[in-house]
């Protein structure tokens, strides 16, 4: 069995080559970081590699939600003085910053659910970011709406 | 016999491609929320140069990890398997979590100038 090629770098970093000479095809890059992966990810097998990867991509798209609302807390608290009043705009900010914590949260878990399912051959779970995003949204929105109502009577 | 120029590719549906340009695309965004907070600092005076200290560190270690992630990925799709990175999902996770209680920490508890 031939090792693969891993550049000198890496093994400054810490990391070793493992090659089980019982017979695994290929041998593994196994690092410290690594170990505590497959401690959380638990048992089962390493699914296919494109999926771990477009489990990864649909995570980094989760995240990038929760910054679009970090952004838009940060924009009504900066940009908005002329237009709202100090507790709507408080409000909003405050209300955006939260559901951007929570999708940030729900996004890693749903990762790691979505790892683990995969590792054991079960089906997926549901994303329960999804109504969470849903509602969240929809709160803003129906504050701003309130907002608007009683302003323009 | 025409010479071809190029490369071949691990995956043919360039999955290591789309996941570092998604990286990039995640890092792009972090960069973007630590400009936004620039205009905080004329109402929350310094605070604000920490969190966009700590959003310019994440960025810069994003950068950093999706390059040796994508050297890594299209190893490991030639190889059939990728080692799921758990604890860089935490920190990236853990990284917009606390920028938000930070941002809300601002918000309600610091005094406007």
């Amino acid at each position: 069995m031939t090792p693969h090629t891993e550049s000198s770098r890496d093994h400054h970093r810490g990391e070793r080559l493992v090659a089980e000479s019982t017979g695994a095809p290929t041998p593994v890059v196994q690092t410290s970081r690594g170990r505590l992966s497959a401690r959380a990810l638990g048992g089962g097998t390493e699914p296919d590699p494109r999926f771990t990867l477009a489990n990864e991509r649909t995570f980094l798209a989760w995240i990038r939600t929760a910054l679009a609302l970090l952004a838009g807390g940060i924009a009504v608290e900066a940009f908005t003085a002329d237009v709202f009043g100090p507790e709507l705009r408080k409000t909003v900010a405050i209300l955006l910053l939260v559901l951007s914590l929570a999708i940030a949260g729900g996004a890693c878990f749903r990762w790691l659910n979505v790892e683990r399912a995969m590792r054991r051959k079960e089906p997926l779970p549901l994303p329960l970011l999804v109504p969470v995003l849903a509602l969240g949204g929809a709160l803003i929105s129906a504050v701003f709406v309130v907002f608007v109502l009683i302003r323009g009577s | 016999m025409p010479v071809v120029h190029g490369y071949l590719p691990a995956d043919p549906g360039l999955q290591p491609e789309r996941t570092n340009l998604a990286w990039g695309r995640t890092t792009l965004a972090i960069g973007v929320v630590s400009l936004l907070f620039l205009r905080w600092i004329p109402d929350y005076g310094g605070f604000p140069l920490v969190l966009i200290g700590f959003s310019l560190l994440t960025a810069g270690g994003m950068n950093l990890h999706q390059r040796r992630r994508y050297r890594h990925s299209d190893l490991g799709i030639r190889q059939e398997q990728i080692q799921a990175d758990v604890v860089v999902v935490m920190i990236i996770g853990g990284a917009v979590g606390l920028l938000a209680i930070l941002g809300l920490y601002a918000i309600l508890f610091l005094p406007v100038q």
